[in-house]
């Protein structure tokens, strides 16, 4: 049991702890930068899992959430004077808020046609936002903070922010909001006459899911110090947020991630090289997953696994004849143990 | 414990189930009966939860929950099984459970929801399968895990849409011997079943249902007798087939078959405790 | 208003109706038979638009028949997309993720492609005869607006002819009420459901240049008809072409008349509006509310 526990619960605190002293052994301020972006994204991409991955339900307007957020972290900061993090906190609430809103008309509709309503939803806010007076309308807004810029204060910032998201990830994955939720995305209807309430589940992840995203465009927001509606509101955040726990395994833990890492790290050069057509690599990688490996990243990996555990096998066949038939001893086994996942 | 006042149901200007009234009492298993097409399967969707009546009252130790949600349901000790099985397939059997462990009457905690959960599994007999995939499993294990998931819930009232379905002879059997058992500890049981000699095995009581009309109610041996029943099934029963239920269970020949229904382990073993209740 | 302002509001939004009926015609019977919701729409709408211009500038041919030219090439395409990638997905009876993420991808790949082969500048389509108008009595009329509705209520007609008249129509019908048992009665699915996508998409290409012929376009032109066209849909309740006739000229009566109150800005907020209010009010759509009136009379 300890074991166990410590398999899963040690790899994320060796990689926190790396990730922290990181910065005191000097590394480039270009790679600091790349790794804040990258724990930005990799927060609303383990946020939109909750959702997405967990219980299924696919939304096109995660960029909401992050508009929200950022423009929330903005007007509190540079026109509230608010303390930079309980702004980031209330950014968090603001978009959690919206979220509620949102989902109780969206969350009658069911599984696709939640997901077009979304792209819906997504356009209305952009349209609404560009023509705002409090968010600069479309010329954008620019956040200035009284404390000169430090770039390691976003590093940590944002390195705690992603770590506090793979906590609620991994806490939720390990409790009843998590059985709850995969169950939803499993069958609704089985779900319900179990005892879940579908619409109120859905509801509480897409508010998780919100304030975390909301936080993360708010850090985002912070680190650029000028925002507008066409860029925190545009569609390429929502697509951008979505495909990342596409690519590393929805509804895992580890998946969105992965996922996080890629698209950080690889969407800097892909930018730079092809500026007009990384959505067209992302749309391709899309069509590749769905088609070839609907796991995704870590899909692959386990393939793999298996695969070379088939080979070791073969290679050894009398062992694989004794570990056959020792299998339904395992099973007993495991069933004595108690809850073993 | 399960009182149905005037239920009826239209669908556009059919109605599929008119009028129907009767009461399920504590310990009993009570069954429906009735030929294809006769409102079986919509009068238990409407007591389930996935339905809404067009008039009429379901009433739960005296509380109305007409037009209640099933999940609304589950929490008033009610939860059902699928007559389609609908395991949480990438779930293993034991997660399975546990979601009924943890979202019903009870709820609660991780660990003590983990171990009701192991006790459903025990109690249908699937406790050696827990960590395999809920969809590998074979069809009669599928239907006991959904006794198993209902179970792990809690109720008081169990609500079973052809369980037996499908299985075999032997599996029937044993799934009967399981009703029964689910009974015995004090969990009330409402059983849908198209296989009549499985219903009349099993129930303390039967309602009868044709044209979506109650047509009789009684134990197993009064309905039997019932001219009304058995004009339903000898005579008119090819006018009960509408088509509609094309894909519903095994083929009804044995239904004409009094001597079969005789044979059938328990028939003939009506419980003592049939009548008395606590409400 | 004058009653001559709402004649004219009135009658520029049945011309509209006719062109979101078109568009939405193509999801719909894609839906029906595959019970895929084709984001893609918009990308082929896009394409379907270039396609219009490309045959303008390049052949010198008249833009409503253009579109309709584009018409067969689009569904080559279309057919072409269901044996490359749609006939890989899981069957399923009911909408499924990885066929809304494949479609989603598709639409990615459409709309950047556009941006690499036609640039991101906006472009349109020019005639002489743009800016003519037709008067009848008080009631003004752009002609070429007048063009589009009659060739895009023309094919839609015919659509609606094709599946009540023809083998293709039944078949089709067939699979829209059951898939597996049109299997069953020996309907081709593959077969048809690769015809329908052709037909589906075919419909995209057609919506997307006729509307080339109205507004300027550019690749990511699509993405608020996609909207409008699931609001009609889901207003028409998803089963009918006549349904989504009802369902777009609703949206379009709305959309012109909210003008009057809201800058043009917001249409698409209004679109949306209304998609919330009918999934509040009407879970089931106009037809449950005809249903229900049906019902009481």
């Amino acid at each position: 049991m300890t074991g166990a526990r410590l398999r899963i619960f040690l790899p994320p605190i060796a990689l926190l702890g790396v990730l922290l002293l990181l910065p005191a052994f000097g590394i480039q301020p270009n790679a600091v930068r790349l790794l804040f972006v990258t724990f930005v994204w990799m927060t609303a991409s383990i946020a939109w899992n909750l959702l997405g991955g967990f219980a299924g339900q696919v939304s096109f307007g995660f960029a909401v959430f992050y508009g929200v957020g950022a423009y929330a972290a903005a007007i509190l900061i540079d026109g509230g004077r608010l303390n930079p993090y309980l702004a980031l906190v209330a950014a968090g609430m603001t978009a959690a808020i919206a979220s509620v809103l949102i989902g109780l008309p969206t969350f009658r509709l069911r599984g696709p046609y939640f997901a077009i309503a979304t792209i819906g939803v997504s356009e209305t806010v952009r349209v609404v936002a560009t023509n705002l007076e409090f968010t600069g309308g479309a010329s954008g807004y620019r956040i200035t903070e009284p404390r000169p810029f430090n770039q390691a204060e976003h590093y940590y910032t944002a390195l705690i922010v992603a770590a506090l998201a793979f906590a609620v990830s991994l806490f939720i994955s390990r409790h009843k909001f998590g059985l709850g939720l995969i169950a939803i995305n499993q069958d609704e209807d089985a779900a319900a006459d179990t005892g879940v309430n579908p619409f109120v589940y859905k509801l509480k992840a897409h508010a998780v899911a919100a304030f975390l995203t909301g936080v993360a465009g708010g850090v985002f927001a912070r680190y650029a110090a000028f925002i507008h509606p066409n860029g925190v509101f545009g569609f390429p955040i929502s697509v951008q947020i979505l495909l990342m726990p596409v690519i590393g395994g929805l509804g895992t833990v580890w998946g969105p991630v992965i996922g996080g890492v890629v698209i950080g790290v690889i969407e800097e050069e892909i930018v730079a090289y092809f500026p007009q057509v990384h959505l067209l690599i992302y749309g391709l990688l899309l069509i590749v997953i769905v088609l070839f490996e609907p796991g995704g990243i870590l899909g692959a990996i386990r393939r793999l696994q298996r695969w070379v555990r088939r080979i070791r096998d073969r290679q050894a066949g009398k062992r694989t004849a004794d570990a056959r038939s020792k299998k339904p001893d395992e099973v007993l086994w495991g069933a004595g143990s108690g809850p073993g996942r | 414990m399960l009182e149905v006042r005037n239920l009826t149901k239209f669908f556009g200007g059919l109605a599929a189930v008119r009028d129907v009234s009767f009461e399920v009492r504590r310990g009993q298993i009570f069954g429906f009966i009735g030929p294809n097409g006769a409102g079986k399967t919509t009068l238990f969707n409407m007591i389930a939860g996935t339905y809404k009546p067009t008039s009429g009252q379901v009433l739960s130790c005296g509380r109305n929950i007409t037009g209640y949600p099933s999940f609304r349901l589950v929490h008033e000790g009610i939860a059902r099984t699928h007559q389609v099985v609908r395991p949480f397939r990438a779930m293993t059997v034991l997660d399975n459970v546990r979601v009924g462990a943890h979202f019903g009457r009870q709820g609660g905690d991780h660990k003590s929801a983990a171990d009701r959960a192991m006790d459903a599994l025990r109690e249908v007999g699937l406790h050696h399968l827990t960590d395999s995939s809920a969809h590998v499993l074979s069809v009669g294990n599928q239907k006991k895990l959904e006794v198993a998931r209902a179970l792990a819930t809690d109720p008081e009232l169990l609500l079973c849409d052809e369980i037996c379905g499908g299985l075999t002879r032997a599996e029937t059997d044993a799934m009967l011997d399981l009703l029964r058992q689910i009974r015995d500890r004090g969990t009330t049981i409402m059983y849908v079943e198209h296989d009549v000699r499985a219903i009349t095995a099993v129930c303390d009581r039967i309602l009868v249902l044709n044209y979506g009309k109650k047509l009789s109610e009684g134990t197993p041996n009064e309905i039997q007798l019932d001219p009304a029943v058995i004009e339903a099934y000898l005579g008119a029963a090819p006018k009960g087939w509408n088509g509609k239920e094309v894909s519903e269970g095994t083929p009804e020949k044995v239904q004409n078959d009094p001597a079969d229904i005789e044979t059938y382990p328990g028939a003939s073993a009506p419980r003592a405790k049939t009548g008395t209740d606590d409400e | 208003m004058t009653l001559v302002d709402f004649a004219n509001l009135l009658v520029a939004a049945v011309l509209l109706a006719g062109i979101y009926a078109v568009m939405s015609v193509g999801m719909t019977v894609i839906y029906g038979v595959m019970k895929i919701v084709n984001l893609a729409h918009a990308g082929f709408m896009m394409l379907g638009a270039y396609f219009a211009m490309e045959l303008f500038e390049r052949l010198h041919l008249d833009p409503i028949v253009a579109a309709l030219a584009v018409f067969p090439i689009m569904a080559i395409v279309g057919i072409a997309v269901y044996y490359l990638l749609v006939r890989w997905l899981p069957q399923s009876d009911k909408p499924t993720l990885p066929s809304l993420l494949l479609m989603f991808g598709l639409w990615l790949v459409l709309q950047n492609l556009g941006y690499v082969i036609w640039g991101n500048e906006d472009r349109s389509i020019f005639t002489p005869r743009t800016f003519d108008v037709i008067h009848a009595g008080p009631i003004i009329l752009p002609t070429i607006r007048v063009y589009v509705f009659a060739a895009g209520a023309g094919c839609v007609l015919l659509l609606e002819a094709l599946l009540n008249w023809t083998w293709f129509g039944r078949a089709l019908r067939a699979l829209v009420q059951n898939r597996y048992a049109g299997q069953i009665v020996g309907v081709d699915d593959q077969k048809i459901a690769s015809l329908t996508f052709g037909l589906g998409i075919g419909f995209a290409g057609l919506a997307g240049a006729l509307l080339a012929s109205l507004y300027s376009f550019n690749p990511d032109f699509g993405r608020p008809f996609l909207i409008r066209a699931f609001v009609i849909i889901v207003l028409g309740g998803l089963e009918s072409v006549s349904g989504v006739a009802i369902g777009a000229l609703v949206l379009a009566l709305v959309e012109s008349f909210a003008i009057i109150w809201l800058p043009a800005g917001y249409q698409l907020a209004v679109s949306f509006g209304l998609l919330v209010v009918v999934l509040i009010v009407l879970p089931g759509g106009i037809a449950s509310l005809i249903g229900r009136v049906r019902r009481l009379a």
